[in-house]
């Protein structure tokens, strides 16, 4: 197990630097001297210029240049913006990494569990008009064109219903007197999501030798309650009112983001459930005497999730592109909203940086899911 | 007097298919008694393994038990509610399946997988209590107790086999039922796990009832044999008794099959044909196309299942015990 | 005493046999493809868009007027205010720019066609070129191609299409290239690759080699054709992302394209007239309706695929 997850980190490692190479290599392809870019720019000066080719070696030789990308890379020197000067790009990464992280994990989540619950559900009721609904929105919901998607959304609950905002983080008004620093206040939102997190899967832990009606009534009772002491936590405290806004501003993109993905999930964990109840163990189980409850969800559901969670980890790059564009539609200000408009000013080192990052999170988060999975599937620990 | 453990009386069971109903078992009768084995013979398709999963009531949505009982130790099994049947599954009757390799689940060790069928039928036993049967349930199998904590795909084939034999067992059940136990291993594996089988029925005075299509494999561990066809019971008798005094042509011609090492050099028998498909069964014997002693009466009147000798039935109008007469 | 060499007597070329065979399991495969009904709905609706944007030529010549019509330069002066709902004389009314919002549709959907079919079609002759190779010579070869896969599926493209677009100008024609490029190298190789190794290990390989056949002539003649089936699956999804990737970049604006649906969106979104009120959902919904319907319809049709031809589900 061990050398498994050891072989996969060094193979994500070079995957790593392949990837900061090609990056180097579109970056120096450029013809010219990127520093022309901002020749129109006034807050860009000929000697800052001059002190930027420097910085970025512009006059060495391009192996030079190259492993001084590298080495800039490794430090997490990134560049300074050029739309944001002097901030340097890292800087304002980390600042705006956690929203898209935030985003883009409780959409994953919750897309997830839907997926899975429903996917079984459609193979459990087969045949039946439900599945062939299911079938037909899930596919829709899955080649949905994102941007329409999420512009028809924001009319219907932003304008029409007014019921939510139509996007951004925060409402300036209520924050306008407010000490707090709006950061400050949503890593605690975090924290507390991530406490909270915690509680919940060690409750679900202990539970798991009791008997199926008392681990579900403790489970549900387990939830509610979390989410109940979260709350009146966030109540007691003066800044209460304010995380409620921010969570406002969560629930469209999150709820599109979350309708987008799970339809993928949903439909192939069908398929591989309706594949799994026709192997032979299936039948032994029930040979065994085991009512059909344990046989379906304890026997069949937990190997077809397999390939489920393989498709999975293949769709991490999808989803974090998914989550980009979602981000820009409700200007929700991540890395997706980052890219763009770095993208638009030609602010290179800011779009190379953060696109670095999202390469980053990509394949840490593909690393992460495949030791979960070899912890899933004990077939793969062997090889 | 030995007592009736499983008694058969006329089951019939059929599958629905798209393209009509398949009688897969026709009014098929017999009696296992306590510690003894009887061997299901017969061609791929004959209704052996059909009977198997209908004493369990393991059929699939489409299939459906017409008529007959299933009385297992007095409680009729036919009758039972769902309820009733979960308990009875794997604690009165268990089987080794077919394909060992694939009736167990490999994400799960094969300890677990034992402790879970021996907990689903004691609420009272907890982990430790049940590991510890796990335990001697290897040693019973010849496996070594620490390979509970493997996983399937970790076993060989052979250990498989015995892995899933050790789990038929867990619940100390009236019956086993082995479904071609050995098909899938080669034959030195195949000898070893058969003897090792048929110690394990008589050291536990258990009653089981053996599957195969070769007649080898059932001729060695079977007390009584009942050979199958089409999906109804061609012959039914101690083992010896049906090698001595065949009394159906087909069980003739299976024995002509097989090749006797003490005998006459004698050319094999094979039987022309195939067996018929089951959506639509030949008239009255079902055999009557093979036979080569079948008249109009085979081809218009199902012949009964009666006892031609003592203790040895049979269904057929011209049985062979009346020729060499 | 000379061996003379037997020549069988065959009058029948090889490849009409092979044009034979072809056509049988074609029609084979048909009847099992219309069993499933997502991928039936899916043919129709590409069937319908296919016509849509033939018949948009067919417009722009014989019915309609070009000044008024054109889907980029069209101005229609007769109606005051634009963009306009829709009328008569325009179906789907007009865009903010004046322009006639049913001609962009049809043109949007020419454009789409060519645009996912091209960067399909380059993405399928990388991935199934990669693949049978890597299982041919296996070796240094095979190692790097499937390392170089990994990397690449591990990458999220619309983010790396984006930045790119800040570096260069991309028009349709080079982000079908560079799409298909992305793509063609990724992870799709692999399976193409697992499926030509169990090729390679048919006895019929053997005898050919043995008969003296090449390298390159045992990959195109033998295996690509069983490869085919699977590439053209591949090619399904890749058009849904492709024509998925260009709306959003468009939409984005990143793009240097005339007309496609994107660009439809984000004129209507540079406008100003995305959020502005219900009357203005006509030029919203058009667009946004065209690309989820085309990108549907070529995922039904792949999904309907991939349960005849995906090697995973035939082994059953």
């Amino acid at each position: 197990m061990k050398k498994y997850i050891l072989r996969r980190v060094i193979q994500i490692l070079i995957t790593l630097i392949i990837f900061q190479t090609l990056l180097f290599v579109i970056l120096d392809a450029q013809p010219g001297d990127i520093t022309n870019l901002y020749l129109t720019n006034p807050k860009v000066t000929p000697e800052i210029r001059e002190q930027m080719r420097v910085v970025l070696g512009l006059d060495k030789p391009a192996i030079t240049r190259y492993f001084q990308w590298l080495g800039n890379f490794v430090q997490g020197n990134l560049g300074i913006s050029f739309s944001n000067y002097p901030r340097p790009v890292m800087d304002i990464i980390l600042e705006r990494a956690p929203r898209t992280l935030s985003l883009f994990l409780t959409s994953q989540l919750i897309s997830f569990v839907l997926g899975y619950f429903l996917g079984k559900q459609m193979a459990w009721h087969r045949d039946t008009p439900f599945e062939y609904g299911m079938t037909i929105v899930g596919v829709i919901l899955f080649t949905i064109f994102t941007p329409w998607f999420g512009l028809m959304m924001i009319y219907l609950f932003g304008i029409k219903l007014q019921l939510l905002p139509i996007g951004k983080f925060l409402d300036p008004s209520i924050w306008r007197n407010v000490e707090v620093p709006a950061n400050t206040l949503f890593y605690y939102m975090i924290l507390t999501a991530a406490i909270a997190g915690i509680i919940y899967v060690v409750i679900n832990l202990l539970t798991r030798k009791r008997s199926r009606t008392l681990r579900q009534i403790i489970r549900l009772a387990g939830f509610v309650a979390v989410i109940g002491l979260v709350i009146f936590a966030w109540k007691l405290t003066p800044y209460g009112y304010l995380a409620g806004d921010i969570l406002k501003h969560m629930i469209l993109p999150v709820t599109v983001s979350t309708l987008v993905s799970f339809a993928g999930t949903m439909l192939l964990m069908r398929n591989t459930m309706l594949e799994t109840l026709r192997e032979d163990f299936i039948m032994a189980a029930r040979a065994k005497g085991l009512s059909e409850h344990v046989v379906r969800d304890k026997h069949a559901a937990r190997n077809a999730f397999l390939p489920v969670f393989t498709n999975l980890i293949i769709s991490i790059p999808f989803a974090l592109s998914g989550g980009i564009i979602t981000e820009t539609i409700f200007s929700w200000p991540g890395m997706g909203l980052t890219l763009l408009q770095a993208v638009n000013l030609e602010d290179i080192p800011l779009a190379m940086g953060t696109l670095s990052f999202v390469g980053v999170l990509a394949l840490v988060a593909h690393l992460v899911a495949d030791v979960a999975y070899a912890f899933l599937d004990p077939r793969i620990r062997y090889q | 007097m030995t007592e009736q453990m499983l008694q058969v009386k006329d089951l019939t069971m059929h599958y629905k298919t798209s393209k009509g109903e398949v009688s897969a078992v026709n009014n098929v009768s017999f009696v296992v008694e306590k510690g003894q084995s009887l061997g299901l013979v017969g061609e791929s398709g004959c209704g052996k393994t059909s009977i198997a999963f209908s004493l369990l009531r393991l059929l699939p949505d489409n299939a459906e038990i017409k008529g007959g009982d299933i009385i297992l130790d007095g409680d009729n099994i036919t009758e039972m509610d769902k309820k009733e049947l979960l308990k009875v599954r794997w604690k009165g009757i268990s089987m080794v399946f077919q394909a060992a390799m694939n009736a167990l689940n490999p994400i799960f060790t094969v300890g677990e997988q034992i402790v879970e069928a021996i907990q689903v039928h004691n609420q009272e036993i907890n982990v430790a209590e049940a590991t510890v049967s796990v335990a001697e349930l290897f040693t019973l199998v010849g496996l070594d107790p620490k390979l509970m904590d493997r996983y399937p795909h970790e076993f060989s084939g052979g250990m498989r086999q015995r892995a899933v034999i050790a789990m038929a067992l867990a619940c100390h059940p009236k019956l086993i039922i082995a479904d071609e136990p050995t098909t899938a291993l080669d034959v030195i594996v195949q000898d070893r796990i058969l003897s090792q089988l048929k110690e394990i029925q008589q050291r536990l005075d258990m009653s089981m009832i053996y599957i195969s299509h070769d007649i080898a494999v059932i001729a060695e561990v079977s007390d009584q044999i009942g050979v199958m066809y089409a999906g109804r019971m061609a012959e039914l008798a101690k083992s010896n008794e049906i090698f001595k005094r065949p009394i159906h042509p087909y069980t003739y011609a299976l024995m002509g099959a097989f090749p006797s090492i003490k005998g006459p050099k004698k050319s094999l028998t094979t039987l022309p044909g195939e067996p018929p498909d089951l959506l639509n069964p030949p008239s009255g014997c079902r055999f009557h196309p093979r036979c080569p002693r079948a008249t109009v009466q085979c081809r218009q009147e199902v012949p009964p299942f009666i006892e031609h000798n003592p203790e040895h039935f049979a269904a057929c109008w011209h049985p062979m015990e009346v020729e060499n007469e | 005493m000379q061996a003379t060499s037997v020549q069988p007597n065959i009058k029948i070329p090889l490849w009409r046999v092979r044009l034979r065979l072809a056509w049988k399991s074609f029609k084979a495969n048909w009847k099992l493809f219309v069993h499933n009904p997502i991928g039936v709905i899916g043919l129709v609706i590409i069937l319908i868009f296919a016509l849509m944007a033939l018949s948009h030529p067919i417009l722009m010549k014989y019915v309609w007027e070009p000044r008024v019509y054109d889907p980029v330069i069209g101005y229609d002066m007769e109606i005051f205010v634009h963009p306009s709902p829709p009328s008569a004389q325009h179906l789907l009314g007009t865009d903010p720019l004046g322009r006639d919002i049913f001609s962009q549709l049809l043109y949007g959907t020419r454009f789409s066609f060519i645009l996912g079919i091209s960067s399909a079609l380059i993405s399928v002759i990388i991935n199934t070129t990669i693949g049978a190779v890597s299982a041919y010579y296996g070796g240094v070869v095979d190692m790097i191609f499937m390392r170089l896969a990994d990397v690449v599926t591990m990458l999220p493209f619309i983010a790396i299409l984006v930045v790119l677009s800040a570096l260069w100008e991309f028009t349709g024609f080079t982000l079908a290239l560079v799409y298909g490029l992305l793509v063609g190298f990724g992870g799709n190789s692999i399976v193409i690759k697992s499926q030509a190794l169990s090729i390679k290990v048919k006895p019929y390989i053997e005898s050919a080699r043995a008969s003296g056949g090449g390298d390159w002539h045992i990959i195109v003649t033998h295996m690509l054709p069983n490869l085919l089936p699977l590439s053209f699956l591949f090619m399904m999804f890749t058009v849904t992302n492709a024509v998925f990737a260009e709306a959003a970049l468009s939409f984005f604006g990143l793009l240097n394209i005339r007309m496609s649906w994107g660009i439809m969106i984000n004129t209507a979104q540079a406008a100003g007239y995305l959020l502005a009120g219900s009357e203005y959902l006509y030029l919203l919904l058009p667009a946004g309706l065209a690309i989820t319907l085309l990108c549907s319809a070529f995922y039904m049709v792949g999904r309907a695929l991939d349960e005849i031809v995906n090697p995973r589900l035939r082994e059953r």
